[in-house]
């Protein structure tokens, strides 16, 4: 059996160790993941998705698009001298030593924080996904748009390796078609050395049946810097566990979050941040606006290790629920172990501030119309990070349709 | 214009106006002086219509109608503006696009056509200069991480903006040095016009020194103790306030 074969085999016979996190587990304590196991298996068909229009339109960006989790060359647009790769491709054509370094792409570290079996069954039955190997010194001059569409369960696989003091923007997007019930299985690897420097969006927007499980995991090395979006719009049930190694001395990270739900959508994301090195700086912010039924979860836990002095870590979570029926469960957790920190996290459930409602309304501005403004600036605050104002005002306005809005809102941020 | 009539305020049970009578024609500046506590800020909310205080009897009547009967918006779009004395930071709001949409409401509820972009544009800009308001601040977030001067400054902005009928200025002076008082009382002196009402409350005679008031009122004990006309807030800054309880 061939190293790759032996490790993809490894994987599986870990997910079959592991099985499917139960409620049983503190971490899926409320996202039941049970009704999700029928829809493990990926259908990597390449349907004749009719895909053009799709996504965010108008942006300037390279471009590679995964249909059902499978690579659809003709509908992307790669920029030449940069190795970005298909992982199938890699797979197919590897030989000898190669097989090694490709095989490392299929390893699950068990030791890393918030393991689960969807991440081992993922490596095992990935079916295709992006490597990315960014040269030191690099910089990608246009974002890469990374555009997943589908509509059978699938499962996909991505390694981002940026070398020093390289530099890139990577935009995830998921969406689907037709209203099967499907599950994503996604995992997204970043590697930053040195003082290289990652923008990470990943825009979940897939359709109300769908499931989306996902891993983003990153290691970062000394002054490297990385930025994460992540928008939570779309499916019934998504999980995302966010885990960030700052590992070098001088890295930092900034997280953002925003989730938009209504109906009876359930999102979650445990977030884990471990300061390593001395110096590093993560900074965190997750915003939900629960409508209808819905209900968001939230668990952001940082974990400051002994030698990691200097550490200055700010996490931050807010919430507002619009229907009685909304849920939020939320919880920031700090621990420490050395003196030398500095340390911020708190979460607030809520309503909108009566003064600012009346500071709107003395000026004019309908009862209706200054509520749905707040709630929308509430959601928006997190959206001032991302650099990129075409994928901003996509989400934006993605997340506008979401909300209660009325005509006058409409007209208000219209013009 | 305004007519408060025997006006009795409480605030979680606490008695805070006790029977203040008020009139305030058109083309006349006010100035409300007091001590701390007597009612004077609970007299400009009531007017703007903040909630949270119980108008046990009494009535307000503003052009005619009962003002008491209309929410804040609508004492907006009929002319009535507070300019707070701590004015709310409101992230994500941006600054102009809360005028613009205030300005255009109330122009939909006079019946008249909504402003274009480039006029409205054309307005703020006129009326930044009037307070001397750096233009960068239009396009900034609602108040946000403004300094105390800034905030003051930017509700008079507003105020030269959205042109209101009644404008009452709640402590408009304090926290500010005295060359922003100056930009600011200037401000105001030139929205003085035969139509328009002006009432100040403040605890400073400095104030009425750049904004000239026809009237002077002390507020105390939820009543107006005395009126007069702009001698009498240097006689209150001479003998202080029990002197005008002694001398009602």
């Amino acid at each position: 059996m061939s190293v790759l074969t032996q490790t993809r085999q490894d994987a599986l016979n870990l997910f079959e160790k592991l099985g499917l996190p139960t409620q049983r587990d503190e971490d899926w304590k409320y996202t039941d993941a049970s009704r999700l196991k029928d829809l493990l298996e990926p259908t990597p068909v390449d349907e004749n998705i009719h895909i053009k229009d799709m996504g965010i339109t108008g942006l300037d960006a390279y471009r590679m698009v995964f249909i059902n989790g499978l690579f659809a060359e003709a509908e992307s647009n790669l920029p030449e001298g940069v190795s970005i790769l298909s992982l199938a491709e890699l797979e197919k054509n590897s030989v000898g030593d190669d097989a090694e370094g490709i095989a490392k792409l299929f390893t699950v570290d068990t030791q890393a924080p918030l393991i689960n079996g969807f991440n081992a069954y993922n490596a095992a039955k990935a079916s295709d996904g992006a490597v990315i190997i960014l040269a030191d010194h690099a910089i990608l001059t246009k974002p890469l748009y990374i555009l997943h569409i589908s509509n059978q369960s699938n499962v996909i696989r991505h390694s981002f390796m940026i070398g020093q003091h390289a530099q890139a923007e990577i935009i995830e997007h998921f969406i689907s078609t037709g209203d099967n019930k499907a599950l994503s299985n996604s995992c997204s690897f970043v590697a930053l050395k040195a003082e290289a420097h990652l923008e990470h969006s990943r825009i979940q927007q897939e359709g109300d049946k769908q499931s989306h499980v996902a891993r983003v995991q990153v290691k970062q090395c000394k002054k490297s810097s990385y930025t994460f979006h992540g928008v939570e719009l779309g499916a019934a049930l998504s999980r995302t566990d966010l885990v960030v190694n700052l590992h070098g001395e001088g890295a930092s990270c900034d997280l953002n979050g925003l989730f938009v739900l209504g109906g009876r959508q359930h999102a979650d994301h445990h977030t884990r941040i471990d300061h390593k090195a001395p110096h590093c700086t993560s900074r965190e912010l997750y915003r939900t606006v629960l409508d209808g039924r819905s209900h968001g979860v939230f668990n952001g836990k940082v974990l400051v290790h002994e030698g990691a002095i200097k550490t200055d870590s700010n996490m931050s979570n807010g919430n507002i629920l619009l229907s009685k029926n909304a849920e939020i469960d939320t919880k920031p957790e700090l621990e420490i172990y050395n003196d030398d920190v500095k340390c911020a996290h708190g979460a607030t459930i809520g309503q909108l501030d009566d003064k600012q409602l009346f500071y709107l309304r003395s000026r004019g501005i309908s009862a209706e119309a200054a509520q749905e403004l707040l709630t929308f600036a509430f959601a928006d605050e997190v959206l001032v990070a991302m650099r990129n104002q075409t994928v901003r005002s996509y989400v934006e306005k993605a997340a506008f349709a979401k909300l209660p809005h009325s005509d006058d809102l409409e007209e208000m941020l219209g013009s | 214009m305004l007519e408060v009539k025997d006006l009795h305020v409480s605030v979680d049970g606490k008695k805070i106006l006790k029977g203040l009578n008020l009139t305030i024609n058109a083309g006349e500046v006010h100035a409300i002086m007091g001590p701390n506590g007597a009612g004077k800020s609970t007299l400009s909310n009531v007017i703007a219509g903040r909630d949270g205080y119980e108008i046990t009897s009494g009535s307000i009547t503003y052009k005619n109608d009962d003002l008491l009967e209309m929410s804040p918006e609508e004492r907006a779009w009929a002319g009535v503006f507070l300019a707070f004395q701590y004015p709310v930071e409101i992230p994500g709001v941006n600054n102009t696009y809360l005028l613009k949409a205030g300005v255009n409401a109330k122009r939909k509820h006079q019946g008249l056509e909504e402003l274009d972009a480039f006029d409205f544009m054309q307005t703020v800009k006129e009326k930044a200069k009037l307070v001397e308001l750096d233009p960068s601040f239009l396009s900034r977030s609602v108040n946000e991480g403004f300094s105390g001067g800034e905030k003051k400054r930017n509700e008079i902005f507003q105020m030269a903006v959205l042109e209101p009928s009644l404008a009452l200025l709640d402590e408009t002076d304090s926290g500010l040095d005295i060359d922003a008082l100056r930009i600011v009382a200037g401000g105001v002196n030139k929205l003085r016009s035969p139509d328009k009402a002006i009432v100040m409350i403040t605890h400073y005679q400095r104030l009425l020194d750049y904004i000239e008031p026809d009237f002077v009122h002390v507020l105390a004990d939820g009543v107006i103790q005395k009126t007069g006309d702009k001698s009498l807030a240097v006689e209150l800054e001479k003998h202080g306030y029990d002197w005008v309880k002694e001398n009602k």
